[in-house]
């Protein structure tokens, strides 16, 4: 089941009709998406259906997708990243310490600086670069020394938290460049929230990377069968290393997302972020064995708890109901799915 | 086929949540986090308070006691506009935009346990004096000691307002008994594995410990587990925060010398009658205080009355 997406006679059997509900992840689970938004919408039109709820919902998804991106990439290549959630905490540690010396004592109000966008840009740079080493590390370890990455990624959970702790010992950076806040955390393009836009603009980039290029295909191999890719002349261990990289430097660029959105470091947060990944991406479609996936899948995986949660919020479900239908919502969805892959398999 | 399941599932949840929609002026509770004890026992004061005044209450909660946890649940609540929102903010500076979004669009809000920086929007903060609850804490040990002897902390790493004040205060009063000497605070993340290794290590390095302090139930019920470890319990002196079940029971057959308790179900009941007063058109003091008490090993009384316990529906 794990060679679809890889070779090209299989992907030739399929409809165009399948191949389009497969990039659809899964077809059910969209299906699911737009069936949750029109029950919410038609239970609650005012407040669900409201302009400022859609932009909340989207806000919301936006760090937790790009984050997922990488984590579609991971996990199609046969990989798990499970430090994603505190390696976004210690890049928001490092970038945001740069940016508060760089802009000296704190001033404006509440903590803010008035550090420009040249401090702003060297945050990001170290976010990014802070994220990329912890996704060396990862992909080395994976790749070199042949460590599970559950177990590899496990031990950076526990060293990226440890670290920032350490930098910080454990009080958060709550003194972040004002223009951060407001042009990126709360600001908007043309209507459309900053933070939703990168985010989206991640999702169709990694999309056009994962199905696209060669890259892409490398990804889908080396989860399919390693030994065939490593026959097929795909440096393996190469690729695993870039993926993992990938994932880091993404972990880091969602954690000048989330410096921007929370108007400071959040370090106590995040530790639920990589069940929260895994789950989006395996809801998408994704294969959790591996060679199958896809970013559109994803995409549609990272939505559904964000809407679950507010639509009952919004109808004033208990919270423990919240969070037994929530559960059980996620299994129902990829059971469906089960399902139907089943039944195409047999046909 | 399955999915006229999941809808009709949905439909059903829809009835039973609709019965809430009434006339009466709509307030929502956004606790701190799901199924904490503490939590639970102020959602019952609100609810109980909400029905005598007439308030239809919506409770909500996020999965864990952070912002990137509960602003999402904040975000929620601002759709439905309620008259007032009655939050228990996670973070002090993360909750002040989407807090500030929904005083903007008309709802008046209230801070209850946790306080902002930022509460220019805030109607009024409904808190307990930590610090004074640390004094407390400080006062206990001194008498429970007699005036000499060393003394530990165990308490969360730097960060949360609340235990720091509690350590602080601590802290401070102790400075008043030239007796007892301190041995500095510990750390623990509402860990008692973590708490257990600290007491046991603590007493290989300070054989002569007499007494300590956690700021939390969490570090207590930890350091009770490492005092039985190394076969201190009771020579040890433990004064704990908090009126958590386990601490309730831990004062009743000894281990634990005195509690200092908050009244988690009077905030709740105060932050309704704040909401009441609000939606009348009342102003209201910037902070309302609420109670804080000391109880002593023998004052069972005392202990049921304050145990934390979510005893409602």
């Amino acid at each position: 089941m794990s060679a679809t997406s890889l070779s090209e006679p299989e992907d030739e059997r399929l409809s165009p009709l399948e191949r389009w509900t497969q990039l659809l992840g899964g077809g059910w689970i969209f299906i699911l998406l737009i069936a949750l938004i029109a029950i919410f919408t038609t239970l609650r039109p005012e407040q669900f259906g409201s302009g400022f709820n859609l932009s909340m919902l989207a806000i919301n998804a936006a760090i937790l997708l790009v984050l997922s991106v990488g984590q579609t990439f991971v996990i199609i290549a046969g990989g798990i990243d499970l430090s994603v959630g505190t390696v976004l905490v210690f890049a928001s540690i490092t970038s945001a310490e740069i940016m508060l010396r760089m802009s000296g004592s704190a001033g404006g109000t509440y903590g803010t600086t008035q550090g420009g966008w040249g401090v702003v840009f060297v945050g990001l740079i170290v976010a990014l670069a802070s994220g990329a080493v912890w996704g060396a590390i990862n992909g080395v370890l994976v790749a070199a020394a042949r460590i599970p990455p559950l177990i590899v990624t496990l031990g950076t959970f526990g060293m990226a938290l440890g670290f920032a702790q350490i930098l910080t010992n454990g009080t958060d950076i709550r003194a972040v460049p004002e223009i951060l806040v407001d042009a990126i955390g709360s600001g908007a393009i043309a209507g459309a929230p900053v933070l939703v836009v990168i985010a989206a603009a991640v999702a169709l980039i990694g999309a056009v990377v994962l199905h696209l290029t060669r890259f892409g295909v490398h990804v889908f191999a080396v989860g399919s069968d390693k030994e065939a890719a490593r026959r097929a002349g795909i440096k393996v261990g190469r690729k695993l290393v870039a993926i993992y990289v990938l994932s880091g430097t993404l972990a880091g660029l969602a954690a000048m997302m989330s410096t921007a959105r929370f108007a400071t470091t959040t370090i106590g947060g995040h530790a639920m972020d990589n069940l929260s990944t895994i789950s989006a991406v395996v809801l998408g479609g994704t294969s959790l064995f591996g060679g199958i996936g896809s970013i559109a899948g994803t995409v549609v995986g990272v939505f559904i708890p964000i809407i679950l949660l507010n639509g009952f919020v919004i109808l004033g479900i208990p919270p423990f109901w919240q969070t037994v239908a929530t559960g059980a919502v996620l299994i129902l969805a990829v059971w469906i799915d089960q399902l139907k892959r089943r039944a195409r398999e047999r046909s | 086929m399955k999915m006229t399941v999941g809808a009709a599932a949905a439909f059903a949840l829809l009835a039973a949540s609709s019965a809430a929609e009434a006339a009466d002026p709509a307030i929502a509770l956004v606790l701190g986090v799901k199924g904490s004890p503490f939590y639970q026992a102020l959602a019952c004061g609100a609810k109980a308070k909400a029905k005598e005044l007439g308030l239809a209450l919506t409770i909500s909660a996020p999965d864990q006691f952070a912002a990137d946890s509960q602003i999402p649940v904040v975000n929620a609540v601002a759709a439905t506009t309620p008259v007032v929102a009655a939050i228990v903010p996670t973070d002090a500076k993360a909750l002040i935009a989407p807090m500030k979004q929904l005083a903007d669009r008309g709802t008046k809000i209230v801070t209850i346990d946790q306080t902002i920086e930022d509460s220019s929007f805030v109607q009024t903060q409904i808190l307990t004096d930590n610090a004074q609850g640390g004094r407390l804490a400080a006062d206990a040990i001194n008498t429970l000691l007699d005036g000499k002897g060393e003394v530990l902390v165990i308490t969360q790493p730097p960060g949360s307002a609340a235990q720091d004040a509690r350590t602080t205060g601590f802290e401070e009063e102790l400075k008043k008994y030239p007796g007892i000497v301190y041995l500095g605070a510990q750390y623990q993340s509402d860990d008692p594995q973590k708490a257990a290794e600290i007491v046991t290590s603590t007493l290989s390095a300070h054989p002569k410990l007499a007494g300590l302090f956690s700021t939390n139930d969490q570090g207590a019920i930890g350091a009770l587990t490492g005092l039985r470890q190394a076969g201190a319990l009771g020579k040890v002196k433990v004064v704990a925060y908090d009126a958590a079940s386990a601490e309730v029971s831990a004062l009743k057959n000894g281990a634990i010398q005195a509690l200092i308790a908050q009244n988690p179900k009077q905030e709740g009941e105060v932050a309704m009658e704040s909401a009441a007063k609000l939606i009348k058109g009342d102003k209201l003091d910037k902070t309302t205080l609420t109670e804080i008490v000391t109880i002593k090993a023998g004052d069972t009384a005392t202990a049921d009355k304050y145990q934390y316990k979510g005893d409602c529906d």
